[in-house]
């Protein structure tokens, strides 16, 4: 990938694909994983852009569809491990690099909802509007808002659960 | 008072360390050991397949009366055996030290190299292996009640062999030989071909990588 399309066409859209992409894994290395094939299928598809949307909702779109794919390989690779060594499924502990506390737990509990819920809350947080989350997301805007507030109070179920 | 889920993120996302994005630069590197490795790993698979094989021959032969092909049969597969792991050892001493995309261009050559190397060894490994399990079914014990019948049948016979089915046998096992590598090529390609598109599909990329103009 040269140097200059990363600078100029994804290290400004760095912050959207790092937030997507912590909310998708719960370690360093995936976190590592996820990044980099991100940035390595916006340069393989850039030639697909199509200028109906903005650059950074297609990024949003790109990042989303990557990291749901890779979600269910790790998960399938996982199945597979634990079917072949007969571990028994023991859930790994989420990465906390943010120096920030009450955002760490914002992001445990993120990573507690289901892949779609975390698509519409994370586009929710970056303030997109109802239209372009459900464009990204590719389902109607009527029921966005109901979604949104249903994963709010449960999103706030999860923090008040860690903080009690 | 408690925070919202809004400020939360706001907030968070104000230290400048929580947006500090990994280097990319490691992607393609484990790409190609992962191409490089799940070759070498069938290509292991093939080789026990092709000893399994030649024992099974050998023992079969041994019971159907016809030692003699299975021992040729057994010593050309062992040797395209042999010829597999000196392959392998030679594949093992590529260096992964080297950028990935020079690491890819090795391995490129090496299969191109083993692909011809292959091919000539075919040009009589096909032939010995056709002629082998023809003449050794011909003068095998469970072929005795055939040998008899032909004999009955016809006076086309060569040493006891039916002349012209030896001839078109005899043919084919020449034509084998003569487009071994073109059909070792695509016997590569059959067993291989998914991870040899991966290879190439990464060299292109990276080509273009190395020159984006």
């Amino acid at each position: 990938m040269s140097s200059d399309f990363y600078t100029l066409s994804i290290l400004p859209h760095a912050g959207i694909i790092i937030k997507i992409c912590r909310a998708y894994t719960d370690n360093e290395a995936d976190f590592d994983d996820y990044y980099q094939e991100v940035c390595l299928q916006i340069w393989r598809s850039k030639d697909n852009f199509k200028a109906e949307s903005k650059w950074s909702t297609w990024i949003y779109r790109l990042t989303l569809n990557v990291c749901l794919t890779l979600l269910k390989k790790t998960k399938k690779k996982k199945h597979f491990f634990s079917a072949e060594h007969q571990i028994v499924d023991v859930p790994e502990e989420s990465h906390t690099d943010f120096s920030d506390e009450a955002l760490a737990q914002l992001y445990i509990a993120i990573r507690q909802l289901s892949e779609i819920d975390r698509a519409v809350i994370l586009l929710y947080l970056e303030e997109k509007s109802y239209k372009e989350i459900s464009e990204i997301i590719g389902t109607s805007a009527n029921n966005i808002g109901v979604r949104i507030n249903r994963i709010k109070e449960r999103l706030k179920k999860l923090l008040d659960g860690k903080v009690n | 008072m408690e925070k919202s889920i809004e400020s939360i993120w706001k907030d968070g996302f104000l230290k400048r360390e929580a947006l500090v994005a990994p280097k990319v630069n490691d992607l393609y590197n484990r790409k190609s050991v992962h191409i490089i490795d799940k070759f070498a790993r069938l290509f292991r698979v093939n080789l026990w397949a092709i000893i399994t094989a030649s024992v099974v021959l050998l023992g079969a032969s041994y019971f159907a009366g016809a030692l003699i092909a299975g021992s040729i049969m057994f010593i050309t597969l062992m040797y395209i055996a042999y010829t597999a792991k000196f392959e392998m050892d030679a594949l093992n001493k590529v260096d992964k030290g080297q950028s990935s995309y020079n690491y890819l261009k090795s391995f490129q050559n090496w299969l191109n190299r083993s692909i011809e190397r292959y091919g000539k060894l075919y040009r009589i490994v096909y032939p010995t292996l056709i002629l082998s399990f023809y003449f050794g079914l011909w003068f095998s014990d469970i072929f005795a009640g055939v040998r008899q019948k032909v004999a009955e049948s016809t006076d086309d016979l060569f040493f006891g062999m039916h002349s012209y089915s030896s001839i078109v046998v005899i043919i084919g096992a020449l034509i084998m030989g003569f487009f071994a590598k073109a059909i070792h090529r695509q016997d590569v390609k059959f067993v291989y071909g998914g991870i040899l598109k991966k290879l190439d599909n990464a060299l292109n990329e990276m080509e273009e990588l190395r020159d984006p103009d």
